[in-house]
């Protein structure tokens, strides 16, 4: 007879659980950069794009999505800070000299300082959110969007604080770099954790997920640079462009 | 002949295809509610001791399970690597129960008992039953059906495997029933414990004295009935294909304490080991005989012909067991190659650093099968070679030298595997029933098991429905008395306070041993065994050096107690072969050959057990004897020309 | 050759550790590291000194008995082999080879390099098995195996308990001691009855013993002295999952 008793928070339950919000938030950064990009399209488009996440369905959405993601940074901080405990209980008397066998171990740097790489994270994420999310949204101000609906102006947050501190695109770079460090490890081990990898794919898995640790973070770190470096592109100021073919799609998109 | 008394081996009467059968039937059997109140010791967790302890706690009996290693799964019995016989016939190439009964009988040289030997072939078929339903992971056919081999010259394939882990799966299968039994409550396991001695009240066994190896103290079990299952004795040699720590300790102090040792003198040595290098090598490793299959084996026919042998031509080689042995070449069974190796290396032909070896040839079969093929069938061998040795065989012909591997000698049991002393079984390689004068390749686990799971739940339940025991307690005057002497014994080691350690002792007796009760014996040499191992043993007991504390870890100690039991068992050993003055298996007398220098068994004189018996120390011990009777198999005169 | 040894001596469990210096020379390169050691002991043996307490048995790789970390890797630098099955050859004369015992809460020192295993015995007696008692069983071909299943089975079945997986991995983590063993059964038609509970039970001993979580640093199939690999640890993570629905 199998027994429940069994099954409570096992050290497996910890590594799927883990696992399963390490990977959604990785899609989520997907999704995160994949919307960031609409910055290229300029300050209509990516103003609309936020009007859109906060009115869609009804606000519903994102208040779901805000809601998710916090639980899952939850879980998957404590699950992490629990592994990383259980790891030095495991070992109490740590060897001189440390070494790596080589061969088909993953171990590295990456590896081996996740709960570091990730507390890095957990810092920028609060900065990141205590500066665009909890922004003084009355300072940024706002803008009429082509259809004559006023949104929130979040272009010239984003373009004018990364223009404004070459300091601050210095701190997103580094945290991009810390990011990556994590996905390098984070990425196929949340498959493996989950119990996806066959022998077969186990070596293309660990590169595949490197490839995406490393497009990840290119793409965030990018952007920053990009705004830093082309001051004419990126315009804090800039104002709709009524006939811009972005802002007549958005017409039809954004509920007024 | 010296043979003063006679052992009766209880075999049941009745054609040997009936007596097991019978046998089953007619002994009695405990009650199941009984089963509970009877206690059984188990010394050893190899396949013989696992699947003993297992099957016994699953009939209900309480078992308490002995090793000297960490844990069961340790034991020797996981080096194994060929296979596993078994008289199933899946192949349909003519083999039966009869068949593989009849090959044991003829490859042990007539000096096999007839009923265990049929007995033994009839359970084979049940094991790979058994093992299968346990989850071993046998080699299969595409169809799904399990693969089998033919192992060590067979006729038929009747070799089960799993890779060249065949030990280690079996073991890990009787371990996993152990563990299961040990979950139940059934078994109690008591790791790194070496039995130190017998305990008998009014003449039968019932308790052990162990030494606890980690803290160091002499602790007290009582049973009902004590099971060893101790393995064997090969490392009397000191270089021997055996674990380093396999050792005849348990089985010495059970002879000391009245179970007859028999046959001591049969001892196997395998052929295809990788020879020894120096004088600090601690072990030989075996490969696998199937390298035979295609390798040729040679010397230089010059004595101390000390060039590299690409630079030997053809005709100067001498590919010795094709020339001897025509019909058989380099396929003659085990006793027969590894003789003549060291023939050849005694004339001063021998090949390496210290001349004790052999080329093993690969030359022709790559030239003629390809390397592809080569490294297919024995890739695997050749990468451990290369490791050990830093010769690459695909480049330079392998040296392989004979070494010690199992010994067919053990405790005397009778039919129902019980020795001399009542209560007191013997089970697997410890006893000495099975395999004559020489064990055919891949049976030694099928013996293991088959006593563990088959004979000893029958027989050791006749035995306790049948006798009459009084409780016994740890602290009683008997259990008193034979701590006091084991206490004895380990502070009259440490007392010593010498300059020599035990392996250098070992070593010498081993090489003594290696020497004179080697491959081939002669009167002269182990009357020369018998002169030098009482000196060697007097060195040991006037200048053993064993640091630390005897109440703590100690592996010096551990291993002195044992060399001091090689020193006397090596002497038995050598007594033993004197005496036997006939060649037959493994045990060959240069006195005793044809006109062509085959091994020629004297049947009149020597168609027998011997069985020793302890008359106390510094006394010759008696030698018993248990006639042996071929009532199916005719003796033959074994010929691989 | 000659080498400089580092060695990890600690009387017994509660004494305090450290590592002590040695020199030895005169080694030959076909040695095995153990028996370096064995002439290492047989030189503070007749020194005067307490020989250093490792363990080993068969010498040929196959009991799992040695287990030793050289050179902060356990089974040595080679890969795919046993502290046994290292060779003298495989270092430089004058090198410096430091010794460490296997360390992990879960195996608790006894003395100097020796380190008790039980905890995996006491896993294995949770499932590492098929309940079958002796003589119960049908015809060992009854039941057709496909032979990829077997060899898979037997891929996971090489374990040889020997723990370095737990001693190399950075958590101390013995999931693929555990994994290699529940995918064996799972292989096998014989292990599909008692699947579910086996790999439940098998892991919640596991955890109750002390070692740490996995962390996927595979550290552990590169020190395996049978290349076990670790999309065992998945499978078991697969079958835990698949156990947990089943039960609820």
């Amino acid at each position: 007879m199998i027994n429940l008793q069994n099954i409570k928070i096992s050290s497996v339950t910890k590594k799927l659980l883990t696992g399963i919000t390490g990977l959604s938030l990785v899609l989520f950064l997907v999704a995160h950069l994949i919307g960031n990009l609409t910055l290229f399209a300029g300050p209509e488009v990516f103003n609309a794009y936020a009007q859109f996440l906060h009115h869609f369905m009804h606000g519903m959405f994102i208040r779901l999505a805000e809601f998710g993601l916090f639980s899952f940074f939850v879980i998957h901080i404590w699950s992490a800070v629990s592994v990383s405990l259980s790891k030095r209980k495991a070992r109490p008397s740590r060897y001189a000299v440390e070494g790596n066998a080589g061969g088909k171990s993953k171990k590295s740097l990456h590896s081996l300082n996740m709960i570091i790489s990730g507390s890095i994270i957990l810092l920028f994420v609060l900065v990141h959110l205590n500066h665009f999310k909890f922004a003084d949204h009355e300072a940024v101000g706002t803008m009429t969007l082509a259809n004559g609906v006023e949104v929130q102006n979040v272009y010239r947050l984003v373009v004018g604080s990364f223009q404004g501190n070459f300091g601050y695109v210095l701190f997103y770079m580094l945290a991009m770099g810390v990011l990556c460090s994590h996905l390098m490890h984070g990425v196929w081990s949340a498959v493996q954790s989950l119990g996806l990898a066959r022998p077969s794919t186990l070596p293309y898995l660990h590169i595949g997920g490197m490839a995406v640790a490393i497009a990840l973070a290119v793409g965030f770190f990018l952007l920053p640079l990009l705004i830093f470096m082309m001051r004419g592109t990126f315009d804090p100021n800039a104002m709709p462009d009524p006939v811009h073919h972005a802002s007549l799609l958005l017409n039809r998109l954004i509920p007024g | 002949m010296s043979a003063k008394k006679t052992l009766d081996a209880k075999i049941p009467p009745g054609p040997v295809t009936e007596k097991w059968t019978q046998h089953k039937f007619n002994m009695k059997l405990v009650n199941p509610a009984n089963k509970r109140k009877h206690t059984v010791i188990v010394v050893g967790t190899g396949l013989a001791g696992a699947s003993a302890a297992a099957s016994l706690g699953e009939l209900g009996y309480n078992v308490l399970n002995f090793c000297i290693q960490d844990s069961p799964r340790r034991a020797h019995s996981v080096a194994a690597q060929g296979g596993i016989n078994a008289a199933k016939n899946y192949q349909n190439d003519g083999d039966s129960v009869y068949r593989l009964f009849y090959d044991t009988v003829k490859g042990g040289d007539f000096r096999a008992r007839e009923a265990n030997v049929h007995r033994l072939a009839e359970v084979s078929v049940s094991i790979i039953d058994q093992c299968v339903a346990q989850g071993v992971p046998f080699a299969r056919e595409y169809g799904g059906m399990l693969s089998n081999r033919s192992f060590g010259g067979a006729q038929v394939s009747r070799t089960f495997y799993a890779r060249g882990q065949t030990g280690q799966q079996l073991l890990l299968g009787a371990y996993g029933a152990l563990m299961r039994q040990v979950e139940e409550g059934k078994v109690k396991l008591f790791p790194r414990r070496e039995m130190l001695d017998l305990v008998k009240v009014n003449d039968v066994a019932r308790g052990i004295i162990c030494r606890n190896l980690v803290t160091g103290e002499l602790e007290r079990y009582a049973a009902d009935a004590v099971l060893l299952c101790t393995g064997g004795y090969s490392t009397v040699f000191y270089l021997s294909t055996n674990a380093v720590n396999c050792n005849a300790t348990a089985a010495w102090r059970c002879y000391k304490r009245g179970a007859y040792f028999a046959n001591p003198c049969f001892t196997q040595i395998h052929p295809t080991c990788i020879p020894r290098f120096g004088e600090t090598q601690s072990k030989l490793t075996l490969m696998s005989e199937s390298l035979r299959n295609d390798g040729r084996v040679w010397v230089p026919k010059r004595k101390g012909d000390d060039r590299k042998p690409s630079e030997i031509p053809e005709t100067e080689r001498d590919y010795f067991l094709e020339a001897k042995y025509p019909a058989f070449g380099n396929l003659v069974p085990r006793d027969i190659a590894s003789r003549n190796a060291q023939e050849v290396c005694q004339e001063g032909r021998g090949v390496g650093p210290t001349g004790y070896a052999v080329y093993l040839d690969f030359g022709e079969a790559i030239q003629r099968l390809g390397k592809d093929v080569i490294a297919q069938r024995y890739g695997n061998l050749f990468a451990m070679y290369h490791e050990i040795t830093g010769d690459d065989p695909y480049e330079t012909p392998m040296m392989i030298y004979p070494a010690p591997h199992y010994t067919m000698g053990g405790l005397w049991v009778d039919y129902n595997l019980m020795t001399t002393v009542n209560g007191l079984f013997a089970l697997g390689e410890a006893n000495f029933s099975d395999h004559g004068a020489n064990r055919l390749g891949a049976s030694a686990l099928m013996q293991g098991l088959a006593d563990g799971y088959f004979v000893i739940p029958y027989t050791l339940g006749n035995y306790l429905a049948t006798t009459k025991l009084d409780p016994v307690t740890t602290e009683s005057p008997e259990f008193d008395a034979v701590a006091a002497e084991v206490q004895a014994g380990v502070d009259k080691l440490m007392s010593i306070k010498g300059k020599t350690t035990a392996d250098e002792i070992h070593r010498e007796l081993g090489n003594i041993m290696i020497d004179e009760v080697g491959m081939s014996r002669h009167e002269k040499g182990l009357n020369r065994a018998l002169e030098e191992i009482p000196r060697i043993r007097e060195k040991f007991w006037n200048d053993l050096c064993i640091p630390g504390d005897a109440k703590d870890y100690n592996k010096e100690l551990e291993k002195a107690g044992r060399v001091a039991d090689f020193l006397e068992l090596g002497e038995l050993m050598a007594r033993d072969a004197l005496e036997r003055k006939e060649s037959c298996g493994g045990h060959f007398r240069l006195e005793s050959q044809d006109s062509e220098g085959e091994a020629k068994r004297d049947d009149e004189n020597f168609t027998h057990v011997a069985a020793w018996r302890f008359r106390g120390e510094d006394k010759v011990p008696e030698r018993c004897v248990e006639a042996l009777e071929y009532e199916n198999v005719k003796p033959s005169q074994r010929s691989y020309k | 050759m000659n080498v400089n040894l580092r060695i990890w001596r600690q009387p017994g469990p509660n004494a305090p550790g450290r590592l002590v210096d040695y020199s030895l020379d005169e080694i030959d390169p076909s040695q095995s590291f153990l028996e370096m050691l064995d002439k290492l002991n047989e030189k503070l043996i007749h020194e005067g000194q307490e020989p250093v307490a490792f363990e080993s048995d068969c010498r040929e790789g196959i009991c799992g008995n040695c287990g030793l970390v050289i050179n902060g890797i356990a089974h040595g630098p080679k890969g795919a082999c046993t502290t046994c099955e290292v060779r003298m050859r495989q270092f430089n004369s004058g090198d410096t080879i430091t010794v460490e015992p296997f360390r992990a809460k879960a195996f608790p020192l006894i003395k100097d390099l020796v380190v008790n295993r039980s905890a995996f015995d006491r896993i294995m007696s949770k499932g590492g098995f098929v309940a079958v008692n002796t003589g119960s069983a049908q015809d060992a071909n009854l039941i057709p195996i496909h032979k990829d299943d077997a060899e898979r089975a037997m891929d996971a079945a090489a374990c040889i308990g020997c723990g370095a997986c737990v001693a190399a991995c950075p958590n101390a983590s013995a999931s693929l001691f555990v994994g290699a063993k529940v995918s064996q059964f799972t292989w096998l038609p014989q292990g599909q009855v008692e699947r579910h509970t086996r790999v439940l039970k098998m892991v919640k001993q596991m955890d109750s013993e002390g070692f740490g979580d996995c962390s996927n640093h595979a550290e552990c199939e590169a020190a395996c002295p049978k290349e076990i690999s670790i999309s065992n640890i998945g499978r078991m993570r697969r079958e835990y999952t698949k156990a947990v629905f089943a039960a609820v």
